[in-house]
This record gives C-alpha cells, structure tokens and sequence, in this order.
C-alpha cells in the first residue's frame, strides 16, 4: 500500500516536472516560420487552452486529463491523438523490449552460473571478459557492429538470411533484441556470477549434497532457486536500462516503436507527444518496478509485502 | 563385530595460498553397528575434514586425500569427489554444527525433509510431505504440521536442527554423523537435541557418530571416544578408558579444563595454555610437544607411534614406550 502510494506520487512528479521543463524550453509550435493564419492559431489555442494562464489554469487541465487518459493531439502529426501512437508504436518497443529482457535475464542466469561453475577455468575467463565488454561499450556500437555483420553474412551466403533493419517478421526482432538486452545480460552474468559463487559455498548446498541428491535436482532446486534471487531484485532498473536503450537501437534499426517517436518528437518540439510518451513511460516503469517487487516477494519467502 | 564404517589411514590435505594444510594425518577409526563414537579435539583439528572428507562433502579441489582406506560394511568405498555418494541420505544422515544455515532459506521445511523419500525412495511428494510431518514429529516438535510449512527463518536454532535431525532419519540410515550438533545453540536446548539423538539411536538401532569438542558431552553419551590434536588421533578408547582413566597428556588437560557443572554449566573454556601446531608444516615430532606439560627431548623430533595399553585403549606418546623413564631421566 505504502509502495503503491509512492508510487503514484512518483508518476505525479514525472508529469508536473515533464509540465514544467515542456514550459520553459524556448520555441513555441504554434510561432513556426511556417505561416499559420491567425485565425486557425486562434482556433488551436482555444483548443489546447493557450490563451489562459499556465498556472493554474493549463496545470489543471493537463493532470485532468492525463488522469483521464488522454495525451491530447499531436502537434506536428495531422489528426493524430497522441493515445494513438501510444497504442500502435508501444506494442512494438513492448515486443522488442520484452524479447530483450528475456533474454539478458536467460542469459546473465546462464552465462553467470557457467562462470561460477567454471571458476577462474577457461569459459569462466572468456565470458568475464565479453562482459567487461558488454559493459562498458555503449549498446549503438553494437548495434552498427551488428548491422555490418548482418550486411557481412548476407554478402557471403548470397542470400538474405536476417535483414539489416526494419520490422514486420520475426527475423527482425532478432538482432535488435540481441543487441538491447546485451548489455544488461553482461551486468546480470557478473551479479549472477557472484551470487551463484556465495550460494555455491553455502552450508545448505552441503547439506542437499548429504542428503544424496542427483546433481541435477541440487543444481535447480537448490542453487540456481537461490542464485537467482539478487538477478529478479535487479529486474526494476533492468527494465528501465532496456527502455531507454531501446530509443536508440529502434532508430538505428529503423524499428517503428515508440522510442523513435519520441526521439522524433523531441527534434521537432511536439510537446503533446513529448509530454504524453514521458508520463506514459514514467508511469510504465513505476508499475514494473512494483510488479517485480511483488514478484520478488512471491518468490523469496523472507520478503512479505504488506 | 564387524564395524560399519571403518576408516584407515586417511589423509586429507587443502591445497592453498599459503601452502598445502595438512588438515588430516594418517586417521583410522572405526564405528560397529549400534554404538556412539563420539570424536573430540579443539577447533581445527580435523574433526569435520575427516568425516566430510569420507563422504565426498570437501570441495576438490583445493581438498584431496592423499591415503586411506575406508569401508562400509566390509566393501571399500571409492574415494574421490563423489566419495559416498550412494551411502548419503539412505545409509548415512547427515547433521551439521550451523543449522541456521544449513537449511535451504527458500524452500519450506517440509519440502526438504520430503526431498530424500521422493529421490531414494520413489515416493509422491504428497505421501512424502505426510511423512515429513511424522519425522518432525519423531524429531519432537511441537505442531509438527504447522512447521512443515515454515521455512527455515521463521524457526529457532533448536527447532531448526530438529528438523535437519528429521531429514536425516528420513530414510532410515544405519549412521547418523553429527558433526557439533549443538555448538551453535543455547545451553538449554543442547541436552535436549543430545537426549533426542539418543533416543532416536535406541528406538532405531543407529549407530552415531558425534564430532564435538567438549568432554562432558562425551561421558555423557558416547560410547568409544577418538580424541583429536591436529590432524592425528592421539588417543581412543571406550569412555571409561578415555574420560575416567586418560592416558595421553591431551586428554588429561582436557579433563582438567572441563569445567565444574554444579560451578558453571555453559562455560566454554580455552583451556589448555596454548594454540595448535601450524597444518602447513606439522611438527616433526609430536605434534602437541609445544604446549606439553610432560613433554620430553624425544617428543621434539620424532612422533610417537599409537601405542596399545589396554584391549582398544590407544595413545600416541612417548610415555608409553618402554623406554620412556629412561628417556625422562635422560631430560632430567
Ligand atoms: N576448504 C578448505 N580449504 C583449506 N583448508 C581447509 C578447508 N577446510 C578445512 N581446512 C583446514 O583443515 C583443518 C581442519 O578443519 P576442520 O574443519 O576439520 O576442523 P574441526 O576439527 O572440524 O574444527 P571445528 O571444531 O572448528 O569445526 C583446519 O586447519 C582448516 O583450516
Ligand atoms: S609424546 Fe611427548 S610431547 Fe607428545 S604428548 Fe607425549 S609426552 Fe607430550
Ligand atoms: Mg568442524
């Protein structure tokens, strides 16, 4: 109860802030150097409420109607409503995005307890170097390596085996995905790599082996169960890393999502949308930070939510 | 009788950062159907290492076992990273010092105990849960069903390590090892987690290995005790041999230092003036000739092989060579 409510304090401070800075940025849609006859800039700002003071009068109406749901029309897109492109372009960041958790979250789990397993053997010093990698180059480097690879192997093989960008099929959500989730898969191996050493060493892994458990049975119901745990606790920020590095691998991949949209609105100052997709993805990430907490509870017995 | 389990001349060594510990050194013991043996010596002396060691639980590397020979019930046991690894769990149950920690934080009790009946013994996990509950109960706890569900931190130590005690009776093993069941508790509940194992062992036969390092909780329910100084078995016997009659100068300080029950019931004495000898380069001679009070010229550089006093009674010291009052007079 407690979380939820700071939680909705939280998505009322991404909103008024988003107000605030969308006010005091210069430029003004409307003051284009293309003409607009003064009769139609009437019009729009009796529309959108211009021709009354910011505050309180513009506030009001804005958090009205971001509590009814609606963003309002976008500036510089004709007669689209900014609910619009949230419900056509956000399935597809959604679907990239997810893919992308999946797997960063599947493979830190994998790679990190290959890691521990292997300690200081050979896998263990090669995937510890491709994740201070992964780390530590920025994910638009990957995605341009990525694309010259793909443009590579086309060349080689003669055909087209994965397109270079795009969406529509399922070969065009591969690479991308691969390349979002990258590096948050290397920051989760190296978490799950020490977390997976420490259960490793546990007295209760002892235990399970004295109890004469198959290896198997001790390695998925004992370690990785309890290895996994710091990785979902990381889950939240993981989240919003992947959002925010999906704005640019969905402009280097040309991928229709919404972070290219928002990225397109910001260099053409369509505030509506700007305003709309911040609170949009402010609040998205503040019900994913509370549903992972909620899952963490559910999954470690310690933790009880009240 | 034929012995159980029956470990000769064991050694373990760790290889680590600073040199190669020899952690056990040339250990033969041996436990026959039905009897406590229990295993005393101070923190570090081997007493865990030996036992973990025979039954696959050291992690190889750094450990390894250099020599021996062990056997369960007449048949030589396969040495190695999976040492014991059909014995676990259906011949021998296993309990630990820290039961805190011993048990798997995220899986409920009754999970845990269930565990080693669906693998060794093929059982569902709902007939396995019922009769997780009646070994709760076996172990004597209270509302047995309740703390089937319970994981591991909503319990107290003694409860806890009655529930390890419950998994590792779950299948009906012919050992128990217990290895300083009661060190981590408090002095109230350690007699009773030491009356259960010992009624556990009459109604079941079980034959009881217990690794501890206090004296008084030898007399009290072993029935052959191995004394330990690093790494070695310095003397072994029955009970009235090694508590009422000590023959090696170890064990009669140890006696001394217990301390008086009426006085001071929990008192948990460093006796005896004093550390152990360094592991990563045992003493050429004896090993406990540094803190020796009788400690002659010939205990420096030669070690004193086990000497036989009486029927089972053994001691590993140059007073009990048949030269030792010459050697002593010698000193003089
Ligand atoms: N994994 C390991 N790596 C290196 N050395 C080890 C390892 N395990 C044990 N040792 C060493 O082996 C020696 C014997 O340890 P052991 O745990 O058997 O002692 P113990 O008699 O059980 O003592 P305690 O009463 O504290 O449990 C110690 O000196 C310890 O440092
Ligand atoms: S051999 Fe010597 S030093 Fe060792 S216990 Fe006996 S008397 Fe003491
Ligand atoms: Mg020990």
């Amino acid at each position: 109860m407690k979380r939820l409510l700071q939680g909705v304090v939280t998505i009322w401070f991404i909103a008024t802030s988003t107000f605030v800075a969308m006010h005091n940025v210069p430029g003004n849609p409307l003051l284009d150097e293309k003409a607009v006859s003064p009769e139609i800039r009437r019009n729009l700002e009796a529309r959108y409420g211009l021709d009354r003071p910011v505050f309180p009068d513009q506030y009001l109406t804005y958090m009205r109607n971001i509590l009814r749901g609606d963003f309002g029309i976008s500036f510089t897109q004709r007669n689209r409503r900014v609910n619009d492109i949230l419900r056509e372009h956000f399935p597809v960041s959604a679907i990239l995005g997810i893919l992308a958790i999946v797997f960063a979250g599947f493979g830190g789990i994998l790679f990190g307890s290959l890691t521990a397993v292997y300690r200081n053997r050979l896998p263990d010093v090669v995937i510890m170097v491709l994740v201070v990698v992964g780390i530590s180059v920025p994910g638009f480097v990957f995605a341009a390596l990525a694309q010259l690879g793909i443009v590579g192997l086309n060349e080689v093989l003669g055909w087209t085996v994965l397109p270079v960008a795009g969406w529509g099929t399922l070969r065009h959500l591969i690479i991308p995905s691969l390349v979002l989730g990258l590096g948050t898969m290397a920051f989760l191996t190296r978490l799950m790599r020490s977390s997976m050493l420490d259960v490793l060493g546990a007295d209760y892994i002892r235990t399970a082996r004295s109890k004469g458990l198959p290896p198997t049975r001790i390695f998925f119901r004992h370690q990785l169960a309890n290895a996994s745990l710091p990785v979902l606790t990381v889950l939240g920020p993981a989240i919003a890393a992947i959002t925010t590095g999906g704005f640019v691998v969905e402009l280097i991949f040309a991928i229709p999502g919404l972070g290219r949209y928002f990225v397109e609105a910001v260099q053409q100052l369509d505030y509506t949308v700007i305003m709309g997709t911040t609170v949009f993805y402010g609040t998205f990430l503040v019900v994913m930070v509370l549903v992972v907490d909620l899952a963490y509870a559910l999954v470690d017995p310690r933790v009880r939510l009240e | 009788m034929n012995a159980l389990l029956s470990i000769e001349n064991l050694s373990v060594e760790f290889d680590t950062h600073g040199g190669v510990v020899h952690a056990v050194r040339d250990v033969s013991l041996a436990a026959y159907p039905g009897e406590t043996v229990a295993v005393v010596g101070e923190s570090g002396c081997g007493k865990t290492v030996t036992f973990q060691s025979v039954m696959g639980l050291i992690p190889m590397p750094p450990g390894r076992i250099t020599a021996g020979e062990v056997t369960w019930r007449g048949d030589r046991m396969h040495l190695g990273r999976s040492a014991g690894r059909d014995l676990r769990g259906t011949e021998i149950g296993m309990i630990f010092q820290d039961p805190m920690s011993s048990l798997n934080p995220t899986m409920r009790i009754g999970d845990q105990i269930a565990e080693p009946l669906q693998v060794h013994r093929g059982k569902s996990r709902r007939q396995a849960l019922s009769q997780a509950v009646s070994l709760l109960d076996q172990a004597r706890i209270h509302a047995p069903e309740r703390c089937a569900k319970q994981y591991p931190f909503e319990l107290s130590g003694g409860m806890l390590q009655r529930a390890m005690i419950a998994m590792a009776i779950a299948c009906e093993p012919a050992m128990l090892i217990a290895d300083e069941p009661t060190t981590a508790l408090d002095v109230t509940i350690q007699s009773d987690i030491l009356d259960l194992l010992a009624d556990l062992q009459q109604r079941k036969g079980m034959t009881i290995v217990l690794v501890t390092h206090d004296l008084g909780v030898v007399a009290r329910v072993a029935d052959r005790v191995a004394v330990m100084y690093a790494g070695q078995i310095v003397e072994s016997g029955t009970v009235d041999d090694v508590f009422y009659r000590p023959a090696h100068p170890y064990t009669v300080g140890l006696k001394a230092a217990l301390p008086a029950r009426s006085i001071d019931p929990g008192r948990d004495l460093e006796p005896i003036a004093g550390t152990p000898p360094d592991l990563f380069a045992p003493p050429a001679g004896c090993g406990y000739f540094m803190r020796c009070p009788r400690a002659m010229r010939v205990c420096e550089g030669h070690p004193p092989d086990l000497v036989s006093l009486e029927a089972g009674h053994v001691s590993r010291c140059w007073l009990h060579h048949d030269y030792a009052a010459d050697v002593s007079l010698d000193q003089a």
